[in-house]
């Protein structure tokens, strides 16, 4: 500092900052904590929580975030030496699948003997023990009951009810081709009613619906702000709003699903013991009861976590007794880039003709017309069951993960766009046979 | 059975969301302000997005959002501004600083009369840094206790900090400066934006009672040569939102931006200088754009219980002691062409954006530009009541030691002194009365 700083008449005071700063850089230095390097797609507010606990409970470790969506994270991890991560903590079923294929994982150094392995028909890990749920989310409906109350509308109670015609304009839904978590939502139905029925259902719902695309919107404010009555969303993101204010309220429907996410070790993980021990923390009462937070809001996946929430809060094991959960996430995992592709193709690029198609026949079958015909042809997928179930088309259409963009389409799916233009072109010269 | 569908049924219909809503709406600091047409409300969400958004490390398929580090504090903007509130300081030694930093100087002054950074450390410590850069250091809070007595015989236990580092991967830190700043709550800053620099001037031209002063913090820009009047930072060293926000972006997490294209590597660092970058710069100007028409169109802190004969008592206290003086309950703005809606408008941030001498006790010994180490900008006040309920660990003054209004007030020293003695003297019930109302704030 200068002789001639204005700051003169403190410098006695800097030099005494200075002089305690140096006082206390003497003292022996802390031990430094090992680190644990964590990959992970989490959004930061989960991401820090856990991080804070961890790191309170085991001040032995520093966790070191590594931060990566789904796509981005599977060629990081196949690096050699894995870029250094030891843990993939992320809700993305299918690159942990993947992952493992490549052998990327070594088994899960943690005793999880007393952990359930399913929950319904979701599987809570890999059956050979690469990797292990770490929590799950359902899916349902975020409900404005005063937006649903002023139009005398019922509180849905499945996706069936969403079809109904007075629901017009009031559905907020995510684009499933765009939005990371969206993809089982198209299966959840297609799983209940099967696949021609399903498709159907889903035309209907579409009919009523706005989508919410990657990076715009969240349901939760479409319903808050009444601009929707019911938003087809995954329950943390609802129920997190709730917890923090939002006056909304979230329906699991009688045929729901979860999405569990998960956690593993790399094959040659720099920091086996920290990756064990925040395993292990993650899976245990203490780490599972994090997920209760207002700001988190996700199911634990041992059910001792949930002793002692709030009344109320979903109880995943105890619906899966009662007969619910039923949904094989599992088996719909290989299926789901490509019905989210068929939901693409078939109602979100074409939605405002789908709105217009479906507001003539609604009209028409309000006027007694018979219009099986063209509710049938809205309703139609452009390929069958049995063709989508094809790994072949499966691996045309392209392995999909969170965090993928946009892409060039595939063959089968610029086929797809004429068979559904020509349903939809057959179905609008019906309804101007029958004068709708 | 029948049973298990009913049982279903029943437990599907107890799971509807029954969790009552909290008294305080902990998203109150994520509202935009009211009016913003279609357009607008997806701008303001899109710059949503990236204040929560986790930095990606470089080179990364995510592109438009990475480049974090190579030394860094956090990953996101909210890592700091949790729900867009306040943070706190950590509790003890080897406790992580998630929501507060340390910056760095050593005496003297840099080209435009800033703080001259540590030639190792640079302005301020960033604890990580990304694989292959070791991360700067970490720092460690000690504190202590200080009794102090309200004049009816109640005795209030103080707490300052002092700071300890390890690690330190750049060699001795030797005579720097050092300043702890626990990050400020968001909301509102447009309307801080839209405040005329002349209207800063006239208000420290003003004649003030108990020895108050209150300077403006002059900035000089380094590209244009202008010199303009501080408003944001702790220590009003921010001419406006948007160079505020790229510094941040920069000293908190290595993100380049049009304004701050150059990335934290000080010569000391190697590692860090050869380190692939997310672009040039990482944040676009659109992106800068984007985060800043979220933050400068999120609405201020709302009101609480005003029409409570204790909060008003309160709030006529608060001007009887004299706290008004410096926390101004009404600021007019000027006329503001990015955003015209803020234009003259009349709001109660309860600060006049002015530095004031706040005593040796809150020094922290470390100038910045016209700032002195003794000086701070009075910490805009709305938004206090709530705070608490928003994050759990918030704590007041630049470095987080009061964990109450009182334990702040109590800090004030300087220019305050006066308040703090007519505070401290206060009967008990006055004394309640302002804390009602600052509550209510």
């Amino acid at each position: 500092m200068s002789q001639h700083s204005p700051y003169k008449l403190s410098r006695r005071r800097f030099m005494l900052a200075g002089a305690s700063l140096a006082l206390l850089a003497s003292k022996p230095a802390l031990a430094a904590p090992s680190p644990v390097s964590v990959v992970t797609s989490y959004p930061d507010e989960f991401v820090s929580r856990i991080q804070a606990a961890f790191e309170k409970a085991h001040p032995e470790y520093r966790m070191q975030t590594i931060w990566r969506m789904p796509n981005d994270a599977l060629d990081y991890l196949k690096q050699p030496g894995h870029g250094g991560a030891d843990v993939y903590w992320s809700a993305s079923p299918r690159t942990f699948a993947r992952l493992a294929d490549d052998g990327i994982w070594q088994k899960i150094p943690v005793d999880r003997s007393k952990l359930p392995r399913h929950i319904g028909k979701t599987a809570l890990g890999d059956e050979a023990g690469y990797y292990a749920a770490s929590e799950v989310a359902g899916f349902g409906f975020a409900v404005s009951p005063a937006t649903l109350k002023a139009r005398q509308i019922p509180l849905p109670g499945d996706w069936d009810d969403l079809a109904d015609p007075r629901l017009f304009g009031l559905i907020a839904m995510p684009v499933p081709a765009q939005v990371g978590f969206a993809p089982p939502i198209v299966e959840i139905v297609l799983q209940a009613l099967g696949w021609q029925r399903g498709w159907g259902l889903w035309s209907e719902i579409a009919a009523n619906a706005s989508f919410v695309r990657r990076g715009s919107t969240f349901v939760t404010d479409e319903i808050a702000t009444g601009r929707c009555a019911i938003g087809i969303s995954i329950d943390f993101f609802v129920n997190s709003a709730i917890a923090n204010g939002a006056p909304i309220q979230f329906i699991y429907p009688k045929h729901t699903g979860l999405n569990p996410a998960h956690i593993a070790v790399t094959r040659n993980a720099p920091h086996p013991n920290g990756a064990a021990t925040f395993v292990d923390f993650i899976l245990s009462v203490a780490g599972q009861r994090q997920l209760a937070h207002p700001d988190i809001r996700r199911l634990p996946v041992r059910p001792d976590a949930y002793t002692g929430l709030p009344a109320g809060t979903f109880n995943p094991f105890a619906i899966a007794q009662a007969g619910g959960l039923q949904f094989d996430s599992d088996a719909a995992r290989p299926r789901l880039t490509t019905s989210a592709a068929i939901f693409q193709q078939m109602l979100v690029e074409p939605h405002d003709e789908i709105i217009a198609l479906w507001q003539r026949l609604r009209s028409a079958e309000a006027a007694g017309k018979a219009a099986g015909e063209i509710r049938q042809l809205l309703g139609t997928p452009p390929i069958d069951e049995a063709a989508a179930n094809d790994p072949q088309l499966q691996r045309q259409i392209g392995p999909r993960l969170e965090g993928d963009g946009e892409r060039h389409l595939a063959a089968p799916e610029l086929a797809w766009q004429a068979t559904c233009r020509a349903n939809r072109e057959k179905a609008a010269h019906l309804l101007s046979e029958i004068g709708a | 059975m029948m049973l298990r569908p009913l049982l279903l049924a029943a437990l599907l219909a107890a799971s509807i969301s029954l969790q009552a809503a909290p008294p305080i709406d902990r998203e109150a600091l994520n509202k935009p302000l009211p009016g913003l047409s279609a357009d607008e409300t997806e701008r303001f969400q899109r710059g949503r997005s990236l204040f929560r958004q986790s930095w990606v490390i470089s080179p990364a398929k995510d592109s438009e959002v990475d480049g974090l580090g190579p030394l860094y504090n956090r990953l996101a903007c909210i890592s700091c501004h949790a729900k867009n509130g306040r943070g706190g300081a950590p509790e003890k030694p080897g406790e992580r600083m998630e929501s507060m930093l340390v910056r760095l100087s050593v005496p003297g002054r840099n080209a435009h009369g800033g703080p001259l950074p540590h030639p190792a450390y640079g302005d301020q410590l960033n604890e990580e840094g990304i694989p292959g850069v070791p991360g700067e250091g970490r720092a460690h809070l000690h504190w202590h206790q200080r009794q102090v007595h309200l004049s009816d015989g109640r005795k209030v236990m103080l707490r300052f900090p002092t700071v300890s580092f390890s690690e330190l991967a750049y060699g001795k830190l030797g005579g720097a400066l050092v300043s702890l700043r626990v990050s400020p709550h968001v909301a509102g800053s447009g309307l801080l934006d839209a405040v005329d620099g002349r209207t800063l001037e006239a208000l420290a031209a003003e004649k003030k009672p108990d020895g108050v002063r209150g300077t403006v913090n002059r900035i000089k820009d380094a590209k244009t040569g202008q010199t303009l009047a501080g408003r944001f930072g702790l220590k009003a060293n921010m001419p406006n939102l948007r160079r505020q926000i790229a510094g941040a972006f920069v000293g908190d997490m290595g993100i380049t931006s049009p304004i701050f294209p150059a990335q934290n590597c000080t010569p000391a660092q190697k590692a860090c200088a050869t380190a692939i970058n997310g672009g040039s710069p990482e944040l676009t100007p659109k992106q800068l754009d984007d985060v800043e028409f979220y933050l400068g169109n999120l609405a201020p802190p709302p009101r609480r219980q005003t029409d409570e004969p204790t909060v008003r008592q309160g709030e006529s206290l608060f001007a009887s002691l004299g706290c008004a003086t410096c926390h101004r309950p009404s600021m007019v703005t000027g006329d503001y062409p990015p955003n015209p809606r803020l234009s003259r408008q009349t709001f109660a941030a309860y600060s006049d954006l002015l530095l004031h001498d706040m005593g040796p006790q809150l020094a922290d010994g470390r100038p910045d530009h016209l700032a002195s180490g003794r000086q701070w900008r009075t910490a805009p006040l709305w938004g206090l009541g709530i705070l608490a309920t928003i994050n759990e660990n918030t704590g007041l003054l630049h470095d987080g030691r009061a964990r109450t209004a009182e334990e702040a007030i109590l800090w004030h020293g300087g220019e305050a002194r006066t308040a703090r003695q007519r505070y401290v003297r206060a009967s008990k019930e006055q004394r309640n009365a302002l804390l009602a109302f600052l509550d209510s704030l």
